[in-house]
C-alpha cells in the first residue's frame, strides 16, 4: 500500500482523496449518532438491556480477541491468512467436549455416601484438563497444519498458501464431520459453572444475571491475552518471533531457526484458538464440526479491524466487534438477522476510511 | 478469424433451433419422448407407444413412466439426512420405508423408496429435484421435507408431471402457487398458527407476548400468522424479532426482547434453534415467560437439550390419536430401527401415510403392458392424487381439496412436564 503511494507522481489526487475520506468518515459518524440517539429516546429499553447487551459482547468479543491474535500472529510471520484457523478452534472445542464427557461418566463417592460424577467431585481438575487437552490437540493441529499444508509451500507465490489455507479449513471440517458425526453436541459444564447460575446484579428494577460460564471465559480470555504479550514482548521466544518476523533472512543470519519459529507461532496460536473453542462450548454450551466457521470469520474481521499483524490490535478489534455486534442491532434499531451485516459493514467501511486497521499505522510502514 | 466468426453464429443458430423445438415439446426428455439413443441402452426408460405400451400412454399429457420387468418402482423423496435436521429427513424416510414395505408389490414389481439429502436447504431440494427427474422409473414424491427445499422443488416436478404428497411441507402460500403436482397431508402453518394465537389468548390467558422466527419459509409464515391472530383477538405483540438459524448465541436479542416484558415467547422454527432459545431465556430475564413452540420444536430433541430450562414448554404436534393402525406401525417401527416410532420427530406417521397413499394411488393407475413392463401414466397418477379422498391411514383421512390441501384437522398442544411431552389440557 505504502510503496503504491511513493509511486505516485502527483500529490494531489493523494490529498483530495484523503479529505474525500475525512467527509465521508464525518458524514457516516453524523448518521449514525443521529440515528442511534433517535432510537435512544424511541426505545424504552432500560439500563439493564444494555448491561446485559455489553455483557453478552464482551464474553464473545473476549472469544473472538483469542481467534484473531492467531490470525494477526500467523500473519506477522508469514503474511499469508490462515483460513484454516477457525477449524482449529472447532477441534479444540471437540477436546474439552470429550474431556467433559468422560469425567461425566466416571462415578464418585463421596464420604457421605452420595454418589456424583468425577466431572462435579473434582471441577477445578476436569476444567483444567478440558482447557489443558482442548489447547493441546489444537495446538497440535495447529503444528501439522502448518508442516503440511503451508510449509512445502514457502517459496511459492502468496496466493498459493492462501488456497491451501481455504483447502485444508474444507478437509478439517469434512474430517471433523466423519469424526464426530454432524449432530450438535450439548456441552456438560461442571455444576459450578453451569449455564444458567451466575451472579444476580440489580440494577434499575429488575436483576441481570452473569453467568459464572461468562465471566470465567471473560477472565481467562483476559489472562490469556496478557500471558500472550507479555509471552511475545519479554521471552526469548517472543523475541526470536518479532525478529521473524520483521526480517526472516536477517533473523536467519542472527542464529534464529526461522522455521522453528514459525511452527511454535503455529502452535501458540492453535492454542489459543483451542481455549477459545472450549470457552464457546462452556458458554454456549454446543459444539459440532460447523462450530468454527463464523467466529474464524469473525475473528479474521477482528483482526483486520485491529490491523492485521499487530497483536493488541487484534485483541482490541475483538473486544470491539463483540460489543458493536450485540449492542448494534438494539443502538441502530434495526432487525437481529443483521447482528452479521453491521459486522461486516464495519470491516468495510474500516477497509474504505482506515485500510491499516485501528492500530495498523506503525507496523505496516516499518514492514513494507 | 472468419472461421471464428462462422463457428460463432453456429452455435448461436443452433441454440435457437434447440430452443425452438425445447418449446414445442410440452415433456422433457426423461418422460414420454423417445430418443433413439434411448433404445440401446440398457437402462430403463420410457419406450415409444409401439412396443406393447397401453392406449392411455400415447394420449397422457406427461407420457407413462416404463418400469422394465426386474426394475421397481421408485417412490422419490428430498429429505435432510445430514446436517443439524437430520433427524426429521432420517425419521420420516424411515416411515416412508415402512409403508413401502406395507404396500407389497404390484403385478410382481416392488416398491422402493429413493431418498436423496437436501440438507433442508432450497439449493439442496431443486438439486434432489433435478436429479430424480432424470430416473424414469421415479414415479411419486412422498415430500419434500422443508417448506423451502419444496417450494424450490415444485417447478421441477411440475415440468416432469410427478405428482407430491408431502409429509411435512406447512408453508401456507405453496397450495396457492397453482401447481397440479403439489400436495400435502400436513396441515398449514395458518391452521397452526391460528390455533396457538387461539391457545395463547384464550386457554392460557397471555395478553403480552413476544414472537420470534427463523427467517425460514415455514418459521417467519408461522410467526406472521401468529402475530396477526393474537393481535385480531385483542392481545399485543411487544416484539416481532428474527433470528439467524445456526448460530449458537441469541442472548442479545433476547436481552431486548425481555426489556418489553412479555408473558410468552411464540416461537416459529426448529428444534435446533428452540432449545437454544429456551436454555438462554433462562439467562436473559425471561426466565418467567413462557415457552411456546410450533411442531418443529416439538420432539424428545428438545428436552434432551434443553433439560430443567425446557419445563413448562409448550409445542404443536401431529402426533395421531392411539389407533390400531398406529400401534401397529409403532411396533414395526421399534422392530426395524430399535427406537420408539416419534423420537426422531414427530412427522415419522405422516411420512408412513403419504408414501402409503402414494402406493395406492400408483396402484390404481398403473397397467401392466403387453411386453411384461409396467406403464404408470403420470398425468393420470398426478390427477388421482389431487382427487384422493377418504383413502384411511393413521394419521386420519385424507382427502385433498382442489388446492393440494389433504389435511384440514389443526394441531394437538403439548408441554414440557418432568422431562416428557405431555398432552396439554384442551
Amino acid at each position: 500500500m505504502a510503496e503504491e503511494h511513493h509511486k505516485r507522481p502527483v500529490k494531489m489526487p493523494q490529498l483530495n482523496i484523503k479529505i474525500i475520506r475525512l467527509i465521508a468518515a464525518f458524514v457516516v459518524l453524523v448518521l449514525l449518532i443521529l440515528r442511534i440517539h433517535n432510537v435512544a429516546l424511541e426505545s424504552q429499553l432500560g439500563a439493564s438491556t444494555w448491561l446485559r447487551l455489553s455483557v453478552s459482547g464482551l464474553i464473545i468479543g473476549g472469544m473472538y480477541a483469542l481467534i484473531a491474535i492467531g490470525y494477526t500472529l500467523v500473519y506477522g510471520i508469514l503474511f499469508m491468512i490462515n483460513f484454516a484457523h477457525g477449524e482449529v478452534m472447532m477441534i479444540g472445542s471437540f477436546g474439552g467436549y470429550f474431556v467433559f464427557e468422560a469425567f461425566n461418566a466416571i462415578p464418585v463417592t463421596l464420604h457421605d455416601g452420595t454418589q456424583i460424577s468425577f466431572l462435579n467431585a473434582q471441577p477445578v481438575i476436569a476444567i483444567l484438563l478440558a482447557f489443558l487437552i482442548g489447547m493441546g490437540i489444537a495446538a497440535l493441529t495447529g503444528y501439522f497444519l502448518e508442516k503440511i499444508a503451508y510449509r512445502p509451500l514457502r517459496g511459492a507465490p502468496r496466493l498459493v498458501p492462501l488456497i491451501s489455507a481455504i483447502g485444508a479449513s474444507i478437509f478439517l471440517q469434512n474430517a471433523g464431520q466423519l469424526l464426530f458425526g454432524p449432530q450438535r453436541r450439548q456441552y456438560i459444564n461442571p455444576v459450578i459453572i453451569d449455564r444458567g447460575l451466575g451472579w444476580q446484579i440489580p440494577i434499575a428494577g429488575t436483576k441481570v444475571l452473569l453467568t459464572y460460564s461468562g465471566i470465567f471465559s471473560l477472565v481467562l480470555s483476559a489472562t490469556l491475552m496478557v500471558a500472550l504479550y507479555l509471552l511475545v514482548q519479554r521471552t526469548k521466544l517472543g523475541r526470536a518471533m518479532r525478529a521473524v518476523a520483521q526480517d526472516k533472512r536477517t533473523a536467519a543470519l542472527m542464529g534464529i531457526n526461522v522455521d522453528k519459529i514459525i511452527s511454535q507461532t503455529f502452535v501458540i496460536s492453535g492454542a489459543l484458538a483451542g481455549s477459545a473453542g472450549v470457552m464457546w462450548g462452556i458458554h454456549n454450551g454446543l459444539t459440532n464440526y460447523f462450530v468454527g466457521f463464523l467466529p474464524g470469520i469473525k475473528a479474521f474481521t477482528a483482526a483486520v479491524l485491529g490491523g492485521i499483524g499487530n497483536i493488541p490490535g487484534a485483541m482490541i478489534g475483538g473486544l470491539f466487534l463483540g460489543i458493536v455486534e450485540s449492542i448494534g442491532p438494539a443502538a441502530l434499531g434495526i432487525d437481529f438477522q443483521l447482528q452479521d451485516v453491521i459486522a461486516f459493514s464495519i470491516l468495510i467501511l474500516v477497509l474504505i476510511l482506515r485500510p491499516s486497521g485501528i492500530l495498523g499505522e506503525a507496523l505496516t510502514e516499518e514492514k513494507v | 478469424m472468419s472461421k471464428k466468426i462462422l463457428f460463432f453464429v453456429f452455435v448461436v443458430f443452433a441454440m435457437i433451433l434447440a430452443s425452438c423445438s425445447g418449446a414445442q415439446t410440452p415433456a422433457p426428455a426423461n418422460t414420454d419422448a423417445p430418443v433413439a439413443t434411448d433404445a440401446t441402452t440398457d437402462k430403463a426408460t420410457d419406450v415409444p407407444a409401439a412396443a406393447g405400451a397401453p392406449a392411455v400412454c400415447a394420449t397422457d399429457e406427461f407420457g407413462c413412466a416404463v418400469i422394465p420387468p426386474g426394475s421397481t418402482i421408485k417412490l422419490g423423496m428430498g429429505a435432510p439426512m445430514t446436517g443439524d435436521y437430520a433427524s426429521f429427513g432420517i425419521d420420516i424416510s424411515q416411515g416412508a420405508t415402512i409403508a413401502i414395505k406395507d404396500g407389497g408389490e404390484l403385478d410382481g414389481f416392488k416398491f422402493e423408496l429413493v431418498a436423496q439429502d437436501t440438507q433442508g436447504a432450497p439449493e439442496g431440494g431443486a438439486a434432489v429435484a433435478n436429479k430424480l427427474v432424470t430416473d424414469p422409473t421415479v414415479v411419486a414424491i412422498p415430500g419434500h421435507i422443508f417448506s423451502g427445499s419444496t417450494e424450490a422443488a415444485i417447478p421441477i416436478y411440475e415440468k416432469a408431471g410427478l405428482p407430491m404428497l408431502s409429509p411435512s411441507a406447512t408453508n401456507p402460500p405453496l397450495t396457492t402457487l397453482g401447481s397440479k403436482v403439489f400436495n400435502r397431508i400436513a396441515f398449514t402453518d395458518a391452521v397452526q398458527g391460528k390455533s396457538a394465537a387461539e391457545y395463547l389468548y384464550n386457554k392460557l390467558g397471555f395478553r403480552k407476548i413476544a414472537v420470534m422466527h427463523d427467517g425460514g419459509a415455514y418459521g417467519q409464515g408461522l410467526a406472521d400468522v401468529v402475530k396477526q391472530e393474537f393481535t385480531a383477538l385483542g392481545g399485543e405483540v411487544v416484539a416481532y424479532e428474527g433470528i439467524e438459524p445456526g448460530k449458537q448465541d441469541y442472548t442479545t436479542v433476547l436481552s431486548v426482547i425481555s426489556s418489553k416484558n412479555p408473558e410468552a415467547v411464540y416461537f416459529g422454527g426448529y428444534v435446533a434453534e428452540g432449545y437454544i432459545l429456551a436454555n438462554q431465556m433462562k439467562q436473559t430475564g425471561l426466565e418467567n415467560a413462557v415457552f411456546f413452540g410450533c411442531d418443529g420444536t416439538f420432539g424428545a430433541e428438545f428436552i434432551e437439550k434443553s433439560g430443567a430450562n425446557g419445563e413448562g414448554a409448550y409445542a404443536a404436534s401431529l402426533i395421531p390419536p392411539d389407533s390400531d393402525a398406529k400401534a401397529k406401525f409403532d411396533a414395526t417401527y421399534l422392530a426395524d430401527y430399535g427406537v420408539p416410532a416419534g423420537s426422531l420427530s414427530p412427522y415419522t406417521w405422516s411420512g408412513y401415510d403419504a408414501a402409503a397413499a402414494l402406493i395406492a394411488m400408483v396402484k390404481s393407475v398403473a397397467v401392466l403392458g403387453g411386453d411384461g413392463n409396467l406403464y404408470v401414466p403420470r398425468g393420470e397418477l398426478v390427477k388421482a392424487v389431487r382427487n384422493m379422498s377418504g383413502f384411511s391411514s393413521i394419521t386420519g383421512d385424507i382427502t385433498c381439496n382442489d388446492v393440494g390441501e389433504c389435511n384440514t384437522a389443526g394441531p394437538t398442544f403439548y408441554i414440557v412436564q418432568n422431562g416428557e411431552w405431555v398432552q396439554a389440557p384442551k
